[in-house]
C-alpha cells in the first residue's frame, strides 16, 4: 500500500497554532531584552521555541515555528529594524544559516518524536498480541476461541462492534460471533477487517467497527496479527479434536476386537453342543426311546436359551455404548419381575437352591420391566456360574430406607478381593481366567448401566461365606410417588 | 371353521417360515405363508384364514401397520412374533388389535398353546361370548355381577368387578396395561399403571389360592395381564 500523504488534521492545526504563539511570545521576550543581546545570541535563543515546538507538537509545527522565527529575527533584530530588508551580506548569511539550522533541528526532533510514538504503539501492539496468544493457548473449543478473540479485540481496538465469522466447511457449520451481542448488527461496512487464513485456506474473517474513521496502518497490522493468532488457535483446536477422535476410535476398535474374540468363543461353545446333539440324534445311533435322547434334547434347548441370553446381553451392551438404552419406566411390582425371571431361568437354576424374600406388599417401583428382568437374569446367572452346585442363591428386597428400594442377590460362591469388587462391573473384567468360566464379561457391566440409568446404584460386597450383589432403586418417578397405593 | 384350521404366517425369514410350516402341517393345520406385508394382506383377504401369525419386522410394511389394516375389516385372531429388538412394538401391536404375542426364539409347544387359545377365543366370540366364565374353583357371572369361589360369594368393589369382568370377557387373551386402563378407568388414566397394579394386587388376594403365585390373573411381563380360563 503506498504511503498516504496525510492532510493536516485538527490536531496538527492546533499544534501549529500553539507553535506560532510560542514563537511570538519568544519574540516579545527577546524584543524586551534586545539592548543586552547581540543578534547572534538572539538567533541562537530563537532555536529554543523551534525545538520545543517540534518536540511538543511535531514536525510541521516546528517548521512553522522556524519560518516565523526567521521572519521575526529579520524584522526585529537585524538592521535595518522593522523591515524585511537586509543590508549587510553577513546578516544575510546568518539568516540563511539560521533558517537551515532551525529546519534541520525541527526535522531531526520530529523524526525522533515520530519514532518514539511508533515504538510506543508497537509496544502496545506487542502487549495486546501476546495477551491474546496467552489467552488462546489453552483453548480447545472453537466457541471459546471466538469469544476470547472477540473480547480482546473489542477492548484493544476500543471498537463499537466486533464480528468474527467462520466459513461453512465439511465438519463445521458457519459460525458468527458478535460483540456486543445485544446491539443490532451495524448497517455500515466495517472499518477494518482481516481474513483468518488457515493452513488449507480461508477460515473466516474478523471485522471491526471503530468510532474514529479511518483506521491507521498500525491498527490494520495489529488486526492481521489477531487474525493469524485466531487461525493458529482454531487449527490447534481442530487438531486436538481429531486426535481425541482418533483415540476414541482406537479404544472402541480395541473394545470391538475384545467383544469379537470373547463372543465368538462364547457363541461357539453352545453351538458346538447343539450341533453335536442334533447330528447324533439324526444319525440314528441314539435309541429313539432312550434316556440319552432326552438328555441330548434337553441340552439343545438349554444351550439355545443360553445363546439367546448372550445375544440379549450383546444387544444391551451395544445400546449402552450408543447411549440408547433409555429405560421406559412405569410403576411395577418387584415381586412380579422376580417371579418372571425365575420362571425364565428355571433350567439355569436347577443346580442351586433358591430362597426368595420379595414381598408382594413392597411399594411399587418405577422401572423398565424388561431391563430390570435383565438385571436379575445377569446377577442370577453370574451367581450360578461362580458358586458350587447345590449351594443357595438368595434374592431379597427391602424398603427400609426412605424413598429407596434395596435389592440383594447373594450366593455362596468364592469371595472377591476387595480391590476387584468395583472392577467386576467393568466390561470384560473377570476375576477368574476366561477359559475357566463361561460368559462374555458383559453381564455385570450391563447391570450397572441399567441400574444407573434408573437413578440407582449397584455394588458387590463380601459376606461371611459368599458374595452379595446389592442395588438400590429410587421409589419416585419424575419426582413423584405413584398416585394410587 | 373347516376341519383343518387354516393359519396364515407372515414372516420374512425363510427359516422361520420353513420351521413353522413343517410343524403346523404335522399338527394338521392348513398353512399359507407370506414373506411381505402387502402379500400377507392380500392373502388374508383372499383366503380368509382362521388365524394369522405376524412377524413385526417385515421388509415392506411395519407389522403394526399390517395389524391395523387387518383390523379394519376382520376380527381374525392375530398372534404377533417379536424379537428382543421389537419388544416394545408388540405392545403397540396388541393395542392395535393383535390377540397375543410370542418372543423369538419360542418353543413350539408355546406356539401351539397360543394358537389353540386364540382359535377357541375366536370361536367363543362368534357365539357372542358366555355369560359365565370359569377358572378352577372361580366362577364369574358377567350378567348377574356375581363372583363365587368354591360356591362362596366373593365381595368385590365396583371397580374390582369391572376390572375382573373386563379380563374375564377376554379370557385367554393378553390385555395391555394401556387397553385395560382405557377400558376400565377411562382414556385419561391410560398411563397410570399404578392403579392397575394396586387393583390387581387386591383382586389376587381375594381370588387366588396363592396370591404370590397367581394362576388365574397372570402377569405378562412388561405388557399387561391375562385371565386364564378353563378349556
Amino acid at each position: 500500500m503506498p504511503r498516504r500523504v496525510r492532510l493536516p488534521s485538527t490536531e496538527q492545526a492546533a499544534g501549529l497554532t500553539a507553535a506560532l504563539i510560542l514563537t511570538a511570545a519568544a519574540t516579545a521576550a527577546l524584543y524586551f531584552l534586545r539592548d543586552w543581546l547581540e543578534t547572534e545570541t538572539v538567533a541562537l535563543l530563537y532555536l529554543l521555541p523551534v525545538g520545543f515546538s517540534t518536540a511538543l507538537w511535531g514536525l510541521w509545527p516546528g517548521i512553522g515555528s522556524a519560518i516565523l522565527a526567521f521572519f521575526a529575527l529579520n524584522y526585529f533584530f537585524v538592521p535595518p529594524f522593522f523591515t524585511l530588508t537586509v543590508i549587510q551580506p553577513k546578516d544575510l548569511v546568518a539568516l540563511a544559516v539560521f533558517l537551515v539550522v532551525a529546519v534541520v533541528i525541527s526535522q531531526l526532533l520530529g523524526r525522533a518524536r515520530a519514532n518514539m510514538a511508533s515504538a510506543q504503539s508497537r509496544e502496545r501492539e506487542a502487549v495486546a498480541v501476546s495477551e491474546l496468544a496467552a489467552a488462546l493457548v489453552g483453548l480447545r473449543d472453537q466457541d471459546q476461541i471466538l469469544r476470547s478473540v472477540g473480547e480482546k479485540s473489542f477492548v484493544a481496538f476500543r471498537a463499537q462492534c466486533t464480528l468474527i465469522t467462520l466459513r461453512n466447511e465439511p465438519g463445521r457449520q458457519a459460525v458468527a460471533f458478535r460483540l456486543p451481542a445485544s446491539a443490532p448488527m451495524p448497517t455500515t461496512r466495517p472499518t477494518i477487517s482481516a481474513p483468518i487464513q488457515g493452513m488449507h485456506g480461508l477460515l473466516g474473517e474478523i471485522s471491526l467497527w471503530l468510532p474514529h474513521e479511518p483506521a491507521g496502518e498500525a491498527q490494520a497490522r495489529m488486526l492481521r496479527t489477531y487474525a493469524t493468532q485466531t487461525a493458529l488457535a482454531l487449527e490447534r483446536a481442530a487438531l486436538a479434536q481429531a486426535e481425541t477422535r482418533a483415540r476414541i476410535l482406537e479404544q472402541s476398535d480395541a473394545l470391538k476386537s475384545a467383544i469379537l474374540s470373547s463372543v465368538s468363543h462364547e457363541l461357539r461353545t453352545p453351538l458346538a453342543t447343539i450341533k453335536a446333539s442334533v447330528s447324533s440324534l439324526r444319525s440314528g445311533e441314539v435309541d429313539w426311546e432312550s434316556e440319552a435322547r432326552l438328555d441330548l434334547l434337553a441340552a439343545v434347548e438349554e444351550e439355545t436359551d443360553l445363546l439367546n441370553h448372550l445375544v440379549g446381553n450383546l444387544l444391551d451392551s451395544s445400546r449402552l455404548e450408543a447411549g440408547s438404552l433409555r429405560p421406559q419406566r412405569s410403576w411395577n411390582v418387584l415381586a412380579e419381575i422376580v417371579r418372571s425371571v425365575i420362571v425364565r431361568m428355571k433350567t439355569a437354576l436347577r443346580r442351586n437352591s433358591l430362597a426368595v424374600d420379595v414381598s408382594e406388599d413392597l411399594p411399587l417401583v418405577p422401572v423398565d420391566f424388561v431391563q430390570l428382568e435383565q438385571v436379575f437374569a445377569n446377577l442370577i446367572s453370574n451367581s450360578v456360574k461362580y458358586s458350587p452346585p447345590g449351594t443357595l442363591i438368595t434374592i431379597r428386597a427391602t424398603a427400609d430406607e426412605p424413598g429407596r428400594l434395596r435389592v440383594e442377590v447373594g450366593n455362596e460362591g468364592p469371595q472377591v478381593r476387595e480391590e476387584d469388587l468395583e472392577r467386576i462391573f467393568d466390561r470384560f473384567y473377570r476375576v477368574t481366567a476366561a477359559d475357566r468360566v463361561m460368559g462374555t464379561g458383559l453381564g455385570l457391566s450391563i447391570c450397572k448401566g441399567i441400574v444407573e440409568a434408573h437413578g440407582g446404584r449397584i455394588w458387590a460386597q463380601n459376606v461371611p461365606g459368599g458374595l452379595v450383589f446389592v442395588f438400590t432403586l429410587p421409589l419416585v418417578l419424575d419426582g413423584a410417588a405413584p398416585l394410587a397405593g | 371353521m373347516s376341519q383343518q384350521p387354516h393359519v396364515l404366517v407372515i414372516d420374512d425369514e425363510p427359516q422361520i417360515l420353513r420351521a413353522v410350516r413343517t410343524i403346523l402341517t404335522a399338527k394338521h393345520f392348513r398353512v399359507s405363508v407370506a414373506a411381505r406385508g402387502e402379500e400377507g394382506l392380500t392373502l388374508a383377504a383372499a383366503e380368509q384364514p382362521d388365524l394369522i401369525i405376524l412377524d413385526l419386522t417385515l421388509p415392506d410394511l411395519d407389522g403394526i401397520e399390517v395389524c391395523r389394516r387387518l383390523r379394519e375389516w376382520t376380527q381374525v385372531p392375530i398372534i404377533v412374533l417379536s424379537v428382543r429388538d421389537t419388544e416394545r412394538d408388540k405392545v403397540a401391536a396388541l393395542d392395535r388389535g393383535a390377540d397375543d404375542y410370542l418372543t423369538k426364539p419360542f418353543g413350539i409347544e408355546e406356539l401351539l398353546a397360543r394358537i389353540r387359545v386364540a382359535l377357541r377365543h375366536s370361536a367363543q366370540s362368534k357365539a357372542s361370548g358366555p355369560a359365565v366364565v370359569r377358572s378352577g374353583s372361580l366362577e364369574i357371572d358377567l350378567a348377574e355381577y356375581r363372583v363365587t369361589r368354591s360356591g362362596v360369594e366373593v365381595r368385590l368393589t365396583a371397580t374390582e368387578f369391572k376390572l375382573l369382568a373386563h379380563l374375564a370377557a377376554h379370557a385367554g387373551r393378553v390385555l395391555t396395561h394401556h387397553a385395560i386402563l382405557t377400558e376400565v378407568w377411562g382414556p385419561e388414566y391410560a398411563e397410570h399403571v399404578e392403579y392397575l397394579r394396586v387393583y390387581m394386587r387386591q383382586l389376587r388376594k381375594k381370588l387366588e389360592a396363592d396370591p404370590e403365585h397367581p394362576e388365574i390373573l397372570t402377569t405378562e411381563p412388561g405388557i399387561g395381564y391375562r385371565f386364564i380360563t378353563d378349556a
